[in-house]
């Protein structure tokens, strides 16, 4: 990646850790906590603007990642818990019941529940830095690498079991939003996927998240 | 002194029948010997009593009758060369990962190994379940997604074991952490995806070197254990340190080492294979056998300092 491009990165990704730990500790406005702790974005404020709508657009993700997880943790609680010994069956039976369980709470649940529109424009601007920089065609590479895409992906679908998971580059990893243990990015062909790691099952995702 | 030179040369004399005698049976008795001489395969590791021996094995788990053939291989060179544990450099299950899957493609082709009681210690790769594999008792993962272990050996040695399907920042750092924690003499990573690979298919993942290359400069790794793509590989030290690729468990992708990127030191795309490593000291010695039983690749290296 190239150092503007690193950089801004980086800078997006501190604005969003800044807001979101603030927004955590204290319900004190966030537009103002970000702007405290977003450095480097120039006297002016116009740039500042768009730098703290994003911001607030990730933590507003951030907050339905968090929405989920209450619910996945929840309806965890409910089942028998796995050990280091558990068996294939006791793991296998452990995720497939938490998967129905999953479903059948968030059977309406649609496409954008979780990515809200804006955080879906702020997550495609950050991607498009990330692949458009010299590294780009290479992190493409290393992303489409055995991952044909699943036609009609749904949300509380299954993952399928058939499809490997893509890599996700280090250098994408340090700029999107860290999530919960319970869930994880990954591409589906062009699709980035939040996929419920405990349950298998695709619990949102952004379709056509690569730049044409 | 006459007679005493007499009984000399009649002893000498008859020690050279007796033995003449003896080569005659041993003579006699060698078809049996050459059966066992067939059984036995041609390792050329030192086997010494005190060295640390391990095995490496990749991209295995598709319930085939090679990855079954090969497994019957690792067995025979375990009971000539009692290797302690195998390290898994990714794709333990392709495809469903159900109950029976685990039995079809892990437990039934390598019972002999586990009833001998040799340990498997799993790496993720990108076609394994996180949740499935790191709970399940025989990939001696203990939870976890990432870990390290010293095995149970006199020699200095510690693996870290680490997903790079899934690399964020808290595993490097985590990486990092434990790597600087560590007196061992032998730091050995092992993951799935290479740095380094001469493989058409994938080849190797510039992403994943940038970010963990300057780590094992910085902390004197020596050698680097991965797979993904499907043969064989050592590579000629990049950097002072040596990588080899051993997805070739089960599957294999023939004629796939790309010979043009002038990474190999030697290479096999051609029948599944698996590694076998020993450590004594600051030497490791390495042998690849192939499912024909053949050791095509072998050598030595010494750790960096």
């Amino acid at each position: 990646m190239a150092a503007p491009g690193r950089l801004i990165v980086t800078t997006l990704a501190l604005c969003v850790s800044g807001l979101v730990s603030a927004c955590t500790r204290s319900s004190s406005p966030p537009v103002d906590q970000t702007k405290a702790a977003v450095p480097g974005t120039g006297s002016s404020a116009a740039p500042a603007q768009p730098v703290n709508d994003d911001a607030k657009a990730l933590a507003a993700f951030l907050d339905r990642v968090n929405q989920y997880v209450v619910v996945h943790q929840k309806l965890e609680n409910t089942l028998p818990k796995l050990s280091k010994d558990s068996t294939p069956q006791q793991v296998d039976g452990h995720q497939r019941a938490l998967s129905k369980l999953i479903q059948d709470a968030r059977k309406d649940s649609k496409q954008g529940e979780i990515f809200t529109p804006e955080s879906q424009m702020v997550i495609k601007k950050l991607i498009a830095k990330v692949f458009s920089g010299p590294d780009g065609p290479g992190l493409k590479a290393s992303v489409m690498d055995e991952n044909p895409g699943v036609p009609n992906l749904k949300v509380n679908a299954r993952y399928p079991d058939e499809i490997p998971v893509s890599t996700i580059p280090p250098q994408l990893l340090e700029g999107l939003p860290k999530l919960p243990e319970e869930i994880e990015y990954r591409f589906v062909g062009n699709d980035l996927i939040l996929m419920d790691t405990h349950a298998h099952i695709i619990a949102d995702f952004i379709p056509n998240t690569f730049p044409k | 002194m006459t007679v005493l030179k007499r009984v000399s040369v009649a002893c000498v004399i008859i020690g050279f029948l007796v033995q003449l005698d003896a080569a005659r049976v041993r003579t006699e008795i060698a078809p049996a010997q050459a059966q066992q001489a067939a059984a036995a395969l041609p390792l050329t590791m030192p086997n010494k009593a005190d060295s640390f021996k391990f095995a490496v094995l990749g991209d295995f788990g598709t319930g085939s009758k090679e990855q079954y053939e090969l497994a019957a291989i690792m067995k025979r060179v375990h009971d000539q060369y009692p290797f302690d544990l195998v390290t898994l450099v990714g794709d333990n299950l392709y495809g469903s990962e159900r109950p029976q899957d685990f039995k079809k493609k892990f437990e039934d082709p390598y019972k002999p190994l586990l009833d001998a009681g040799v340990k498997f210690y799993a790496s993720l790769g990108n076609h394994d379940d996180p949740q499935e594999q790191r709970n399940y008792k025989l990939f001696n993962m203990d939870g976890k997604r990432y870990y390290s272990f010293k095995p149970d050996t006199k020699q200095s040695v510690r693996f870290f074991v680490l997903e790079t399907s899934y690399p964020t920042p808290e595993q490097i750092a985590w990486f990092e952490q434990e790597l600087k924690a560590s007196n061992s003499d032998w730091k050995i990573p092992y993951f799935h995806h290479p740095p380094y690979s001469s493989g058409e298919r994938h080849g190797s993942d510039p992403q994943i070197r940038s970010s963990l290359e300057p780590l094992f400069l910085k902390y004197n790794v020596s050698v680097v254990l991965t797979g993904h793509d499907h043969f064989y590989e050592r590579t000629k030290p990049q950097k002072g340190i040596v990588y080899f690729v051993v997805g070739s468990g089960g599957q294999l992708r023939k004629g796939n080492i790309d010979t043009r990127t002038g990474l190999s030191a030697a290479g096999n795309d051609q029948d599944q294979s698996f590694m076998i490593a020993e450590i004594n000291g600051d030497e490791m010695w390495f042998n690849a056998i192939s499912r024909q039983g053949k050791v095509f690749d072998s050598g030595s290296l010494t750790r960096r300092k």
